[in-house]
């Protein structure tokens, strides 16, 4: 194991977390006998951009859900943007810090697409403006301004089911930006996707954290990808940590290791 | 862009669509007679005590042999008449579904009008049929059970016709190229890929006539329809949430029968 | 040839061995035996009837009649459906009979709108959200047991209690039909509820949404055109029963049928069986154009 590991797992905690705007300690999650996360220390800076790479039921989208407050972990503490989580449903606070993408996007294909990106608003929104804006859309601007920053402005009325898959995974993007949460996760978000979609998504969700001034952690299997748009890389097998590496240390040696079904040892230097 | 394609459109239309409704719904309140009061002069009391009647329903030993008595006489008509209705819909369904005879136009000008006559018989309710027989044969259980069976034969007919349909056609090629007949494919190769579905439609149609045998009361046939009339009129109400007791149950019990027998045939 | 003839095997599985559809189908066979002995061997079967040609002649005249063939004509000796003015006559009970139908759907609706939410398990027990609390999971049995049981009792016997408190016209019998198809609506929405797509809910809890929001937001924009479909569908069953209810109801073309039938003018019966094969094919047309327009994807 990495001595990289090691360091984030002690030296960094008894400082002050505040610098940290992802601060977990010892968070682990079992469903029934099987142990999706192991006690798992993880700790980000604004500004760092994290990949999750293992096989799958490795654990990463446990870790995702976690972080965005849907699924309460077993054990260990949470503090995001230096605030505890301790007992916080998914919903109004968490969403001004936590903004969470799944690659089956989760649109409402029923409603047309300017609805479906001022979703995005629902956090900050009272009761009264979010019903009326169903039937009048408030702050339509704002969307046709983001839309047309994603090159889909004339879409904004459209049914979202009739567009087209690239399309709608814009207008997922689009509902993250005007949320604008400070930690941008993302559950893999490029895979089924064709290299130069994969890396034109990247480069927008990169994009949007860099302007908030916050993180992203995204769960793929890409090695070209993770280098070129990631700074970190955190390994995980059967929910236990394997390397925690800067993201040009990663070597196609390693990822093949991580993924080998034979559980050889990770070559990490 | 054509109007089903139309995103624009499909969107406006489901608005514009929920605005007719609402405003069908407010244009139908007007065409009810306001001025005379909503509730009959003694009906507020009988509103009131209705609902009171259910604690309890009447529960003496006498009276529920009597709806007992009157379950098993629905349940007789119902499963007459859905017999019946298989016996009448099949070969209707068959001929409907344009398996049978050699291809060609005769065949689907046959089946065209067999379709027709499937779309007239379920067209008319079942209690429409009961008070045209009774009307005609006088008043006898063979008429309630023709009456459920004739319009459960138009609904029965229709779905086994477009089940013969939908069958693969992989196994009827296997026995059309070993020298079967179109009745042969028929009876070796569309009904048995279909059976289960048959059974699994006929037994679902079971539910539904239960309800039907129950309003045969109407033309005077018993059951339990009749006693909850025959209640209604001695101003009897536990007695009559008593007997709507026994059509729940006895719908329940038949919807369980046909769910389960569904789901392992299905399964 | 093998897999097909696999596919042939495998049609006829559930039928093998004694198996719970099996002992069923012998059920159903040994009751139907015993239900046909009960109507034939029972006191007014009506078989003995069928072979004295008495009333194989009576249903003769009966249907000459209703045709104008022979005899039981009103007015000036015609078939009251070669009469212009009878044909107005009726049709403005047409019209009101398809206002009841219209009136029990929109009751049915409402009703359905208001109470389907709490019906579906996973919104009751808090999985889209929410809390689950002893409230909720009592109202959701509550309902689930209301919509099983307005559903059960046939529209017919639902009109037969409510003409004892309200008084004659289209609402009772538009209430009847609506309790009956509340029933039947209620359970297919929520079930519509219960199988959604979890995801989009959940997304828009994490982009901030509370309970109302995600309901307004997210369940409620893809339960709609399901909902309008179910509506709609039963609008056409609806028209064929809005007769029949109108025979205890009082209202529109049923109470018509039921006088001239007792006066025995049967081409009048015919008259409005016509109008009620009219109003059936209109509402089935009209119904089918509209669930185009709202076509669930």
């Amino acid at each position: 194991m990495s001595q990289y590991q090691n360091s984030s797992n002690r030296a960094t905690h008894d400082i002050n977390h505040s610098r940290f705007l992802v601060d977990g300690r010892g968070l682990s999650k079992v469903f029934g006998t099987l142990t999706a996360v192991s006690p798992l220390d993880i700790a980000i800076k604004a500004g760092e951009r994290v990949a999750l790479v293992g096989p799958s039921g490795s654990g990463k989208s446990t870790i995702l859900y976690i972080l965005a407050g849907l699924i309460p972990p077993d054990s260990g503490d949470l503090f995001l943007d230096s605030k505890s989580t301790v007992g916080l449903q998914p919903g109004r606070e968490l969403s001004e810090s936590v903004g969470l993408i799944r690659q089956q996007l989760d649109l409402v294909p029923q409603l047309p697409v300017v609805q479906n990106v001022l979703a995005g608003r629902l956090g900050k929104w009272g009761l009264l403006r979010s019903l009326v804006s169903l039937f009048s859309a408030r702050e339509r601007d704002s969307v046709l301004a983001t839309l047309s920053k994603l090159g889909i402005a004339d879409k904004i009325d459209e049914p979202t089911s009739q567009l087209s898959g690239g399309e709608q995974q814009r207008v997922a993007i689009a509902r993250l930006m005007l949320q604008a949460p400070k930690i941008i996760l993302a559950d893999e978000p490029v895979s089924s996707l064709d290299p130069a979609r994969a890396d034109e998504i990247l480069r927008l969700l990169t994009g949007l954290a860099d302007d908030i001034g916050g993180v992203m952690v995204a769960s793929l299997h890409a090695p070209d990808l993770i280098r070129e748009h990631f700074t970190r890389v955190i390994g995980l097998r059967e929910g236990v940590l394997q390397f925690d590496i800067p993201s040009e240390e990663l070597m196609p040696s390693v990822l093949e290791a991580l993924y080998d079904l034979d559980q050889q040892p990770i070559p990490i230097s | 862009m054509t109007w089903t394609n139309s995103p624009f459109r499909s969107l406006d239309a489901r608005r514009l669509l929920s605005l007719v409704l609402i405003g069908a719904f407010v244009w139908s309140l007007s065409s009810v007679d306001w001025r005379g009061g909503i509730v009959h002069t003694g009906g507020g009391d009988a509103l009131k005590d209705f609902p009171l009647a259910l604690f309890p329903p009447e529960l003496s030993p006498g009276f529920l042999k009597l709806g007992l008595i009157a379950s098993w006489q629905t349940v007789v008509h119902a499963v007459a008449g859905i017999t019946l209705a298989i016996i009448i819909g099949l070969p209707l369904g068959i001929i409907a579904s344009g398996s049978l005879g050699k291809p060609g136009r005769v065949r689907m000008l046959v089946a065209a009008v067999m379709r027709f006559i499937l779309a007239f018989m379920r067209s008319i309710h079942e209690l429409i049929w009961a008070v045209l027989f009774v009307a005609a044969f006088g008043l006898s259980s063979l008429a309630a059970v023709l009456a459920i069976a004739i319009p459960y034969a138009g609904i029965l007919g229709r779905i086994y016709s477009e089940l013969l349909n939908d069958v693969s056609e992989g196994p009827l090629d296997g026995l059309r190229s070993a020298g079967a007949s179109p009745a042969g494919v028929l009876i070796y190769g569309r009904m048995p890929m279909v059976l289960t579905d048959l059974l699994s439609y006929g037994f679902y149609r079971f539910e539904c006539a239960i309800r039907a045998a129950a309003i045969m009361s109407f033309v005077g046939i018993r059951g339990l329809g009749f006693e909850i009339q025959l209640s209604l009129h001695d101003l009897k109400f536990a007695e009559v949430w008593t007997l709507l007791l026994f059509l729940f149950g006895l719908v329940l019990l038949v919807d369980y029968w046909s769910t389960s027998v569904r789901r392992s045939l299905n399964s | 040839m093998t897999t097909d003839n696999s596919k042939l095997v495998e049609a006829t599985r559930g039928l093998r061995g004694i198996t719970f559809p099996r002992v069923s189908l012998y059920g159903f066979l040994v009751l139907s035996v015993v239900s046909w002995a009960y109507i034939i061997f029972g006191v007014d079967s009506g078989l003995g009837d069928l072979f004295t040609g008495r009333s194989w002649s009576n249903a003769g005249h009966f249907f000459s009649q209703l045709l104008g063939l022979e005899g039981g004509l009103t007015g000036g000796g015609r078939p009251a459906f070669f009469d212009l003015g009878r044909w107005g006559e009726t049709g403005k009970l047409a019209y009101k009979t398809l206002m009841m139908s219209v009136l029990a759907i929109g009751l049915a609706g409402f009703g359905v709108l208001v109470t389907f939410l709490p019906a579906a398990r996973n919104v009751s027990n808090g999985e889209l959200g929410g809390s689950p609390s002893l409230a909720l999971g009592v109202l959701y049995h509550v309902l689930r047991l209301f919509f099983a049981f307005t559903r059960a009792v046939p529209e017919l016997i639902w009109a037969m209690v409510i003409v004892f408190f309200l008084s004659p016209g289209i609402l009772p019998g538009a209430i009847a039909l609506g309790l009956h198809n509340y029933g039947i609506v209620g359970k297919l929405s929520a079930e519509v509820v219960e199988n959604m797509d979890p995801g989009p809910a959940r997304a828009l809890r994490s982009a901030g949404a509370g309970n109302i929001q995600m309901l307004a937001y997210g369940i409620i924009p893809q339960a709609m055109p399901h909902f309008l479909t179910y509506l709609l569908y039963r609008w056409e069953v609806v028209i064929r029963t809005t007769v029949v209810v109108g025979f205890v109801s009082a209202g529109g073309l049923g109470q018509e049928f039921r006088l001239n039938l007792s006066f025995f003018q049967y081409t009048d019966v015919f008259l409005i069986i016509l109008w009620y094969l009219i109003l059936v094919l209109a509402v089935d047309l009209l119904s089918a154009f509209l669930r185009r327009m709202v076509l669930v994807r």
